[in-house]
């Protein structure tokens, strides 16, 4: 991939589920930021249970800020030793609506997510958050496989 | 007899499968258990084994019920005093609203339409006048509105509006005795006392290997709860009662509060949500739906009537306010516990806990169906952009704090 394609890059938003795919997205991420010399954003969002019920609510809320504080951590670090501007978000909603609305609070030049196989089954009860975020951001997405 | 063992295998292996589908479908492990023990019960009582889960077995009776108990202590354990003292006037005008608007509106429909028994129709209003304050907290986590002042009063309007639940399921279907007053005497000098002793005690012998701050909380809720029922009331009201005067200490104890939470969900609450729906006749459901959608319709109507202009009163304005009015209408957890002491009582019959049952669910269900089957980010939406306030979605470190 050359860097010409990515002329403008200023601020990238990765979306960070720290499933294996989100983790390649962060290493790609990571190297276009270092080239381009672009900002770095991290958005993570914890999507609660439907419908939220209290004590399970919040076990969920806690445990999600812990798992993708710990996550950051060496991200952070790897930022640093690169000497990226890195920003992190932890929010909580539906994942594509918030990252949609990260992106455009921020405004981000690229999106770059993991790709995710679903079940058809899964496609159909809940949809795919990629496709979700394909369809509404306004700025390009990236999917890395 | 029954082989203990192979039951409780049964009803675990129904738990984990309820807790994968709840991960894979992304719903509340307790709407999953609902679901799975009403299915379980129907295929098993069928095909396999006649009594179906044996929901009555005293030892799962036991657990059940002290699963309600805890969760409703946790429940009341999440109220923020700073908030309410701050807001109590606004929270009491909209949660008393809240509470009164569904109780009485549903009670009327449940006696005049559906022709049920005055006691049965109490009752149907009681499970029907549930709000959640989760649910309520999810939604103002998303758009921002939790560092809102409006945002505080509505939480805590919630804690109110269950408040009168919790006390209108402990004291409508008891008889007013001697042994009554002796639980509203002892019960106020109990929780007149315990925000004192309790973290004092704490302070004194906790952070042991042997636990005893769980063991502490749990001999209050068992001492309360039998009293309350001595007394001919319902042990989830000392409950929900002792976690809101804890809320100040204990509420604050996020180690203790995760240790009662993996005791709840990994033990207890599973009995609890699998029991409530193995009562859930689904042949009532089937031969009489329209029953289910009077109540549906009964309870988001009442909510939303006795609640938007109590929310309009106190100045907010947009679509927003709509939007909560929607958003106290669910109540899956008070729901069922109410329900269930109808059908335990023989207060309600099978059929009628299941409408109510049913309803509580449609209720807790049918919002989030619509949301994922008709999704559209909700902030590129004109309205909703325009009545969004400018606050940050999430407070990271701030909004951990205020759950």
């Amino acid at each position: 991939m050359g860097s010409s394609v990515f002329v403008g890059i200023q601020r990238i938003l990765v979306a960070f589920d720290a499933s294996p795919h989100a983790e390649h997205a962060v290493d790609v991420a990571l190297s276009m930021a270092a080239d381009m010399k672009a900002k770095l954003f991290i958005v993570s969002v914890i999507r609660p249970p439907e419908p939220a019920e209290s004590a399970e609510f919040n076990a969920v809320l806690e445990d999600g800020r812990e798992r993708y504080e710990r996550c950051f951590a060496p991200i952070r670090e790897r930022a640093r030793q690169k000497e990226i501007e890195l920003e992190t978000d932890i929010v909580l909603g539906h994942p594509a609506e918030q990252i949609i609305h990260k992106a455009e609070t921020i405004q981000a030049s690229i999106i770059v997510m993991g790709k995710r196989s679903h079940t058809l089954l899964h496609r159909w009860m809940l949809g795919s958050n990629t496709e979700r975020v394909l369809k509404y951001a306004h700025c390009p997405v990236m999917i890395v496989h | 007899m029954t082989n203990t063992w192979a039951l409780s295998a049964l009803w675990v292996g129904l738990a984990l499968a309820a807790t994968l589908l709840a991960i894979w479908f992304k719903i509340s492990t307790a709407l999953s258990e609902i679901v799975v023990g009403t299915v379980a019960q129907l295929v098993i009582g069928l095909f396999l084994a006649q009594g179906g889960l044996l929901g009555n077995t005293q030892w799962i009776s036991f657990l059940a019920g002290t699963g309600a108990i805890v969760l409703t202590f946790l429940a009341g354990a999440e109220l923020d005093p700073a908030i309410f003292r701050t807001k109590w006037r606004e929270a009491l005008v909209i949660g008393l609203a809240g509470f009164f608007g569904p109780f009485l509106g549903c009670t009327a429909i449940a006696h005049y339409l559906l022709h049920w028994s005055i006691m049965s129709s109490w009752l149907c209003g009681v499970a029907l006048s549930t709000t959640s304050v989760a649910v309520v907290y999810a939604v103002m986590l998303e758009l921002g509105f939790n560092v809102t002042e409006y945002g505080k009063s509505i939480l805590a309007a919630c804690f109110i509006n269950d408040l009168g639940t919790v006390i209108a399921l402990g004291l409508i279907f008891s008889p007013f005795t001697i042994k009554t007053l002796i639980f509203v005497v002892v019960s106020v000098v109990v929780f007149a006392v315990l925000p004192f002793i309790t973290p004092w005690f704490f302070r004194k012998y906790g952070g042991r290997v042997s636990e005893i701050e769980a063991k502490y909380i749990l001999f209050l809720l068992f001492a309360m709860g039998g009293l309350a029922v001595w007394a001919g009331s319902e042990a989830v009201l000392p409950a929900y009662l002792i976690g809101m005067v804890l809320a100040g200490t204990v509420g604050k104890d996020h180690t203790l509060i995760r240790r009662l939470r993996t005791l709840t969900f990994g033990l207890l609450t599973p009995f609890y949500f699998i029991r409530a729906g193995s009562f859930v006749s689904v042949p009532a459901l089937i031969a009489a739906p329209a029953t289910m959608l009077i109540l549906f319709l009964a309870k988001s109507l009442t909510k939303a009537i006795a609640v938007y202009p109590a929310v309009r009163v106190h100045r907010y304005e947009g679509d927003s306010g709509t939007y909560y009015t929607l958003m106290m209408s669910t109540g899956l957890t008070f729901g069922t516990i109410s329900a269930l002491f109808g059908l335990n009582h023989q207060i309600i019959t099978q059929a009628q806990y299941s409408y109510l049952v049913g309803t509580v669910i449609a209720s807790a269900v049918i919002p989030t169906v619509i949301a994922n089957s008709f999704f559209l980010p909700r902030h590129l939406l004109p309205q909703a952009l325009a009545s969004r306030k400018p606050e940050p979605a999430v407070q990271r470190p701030m909004a951990a704090e205020e759950v």
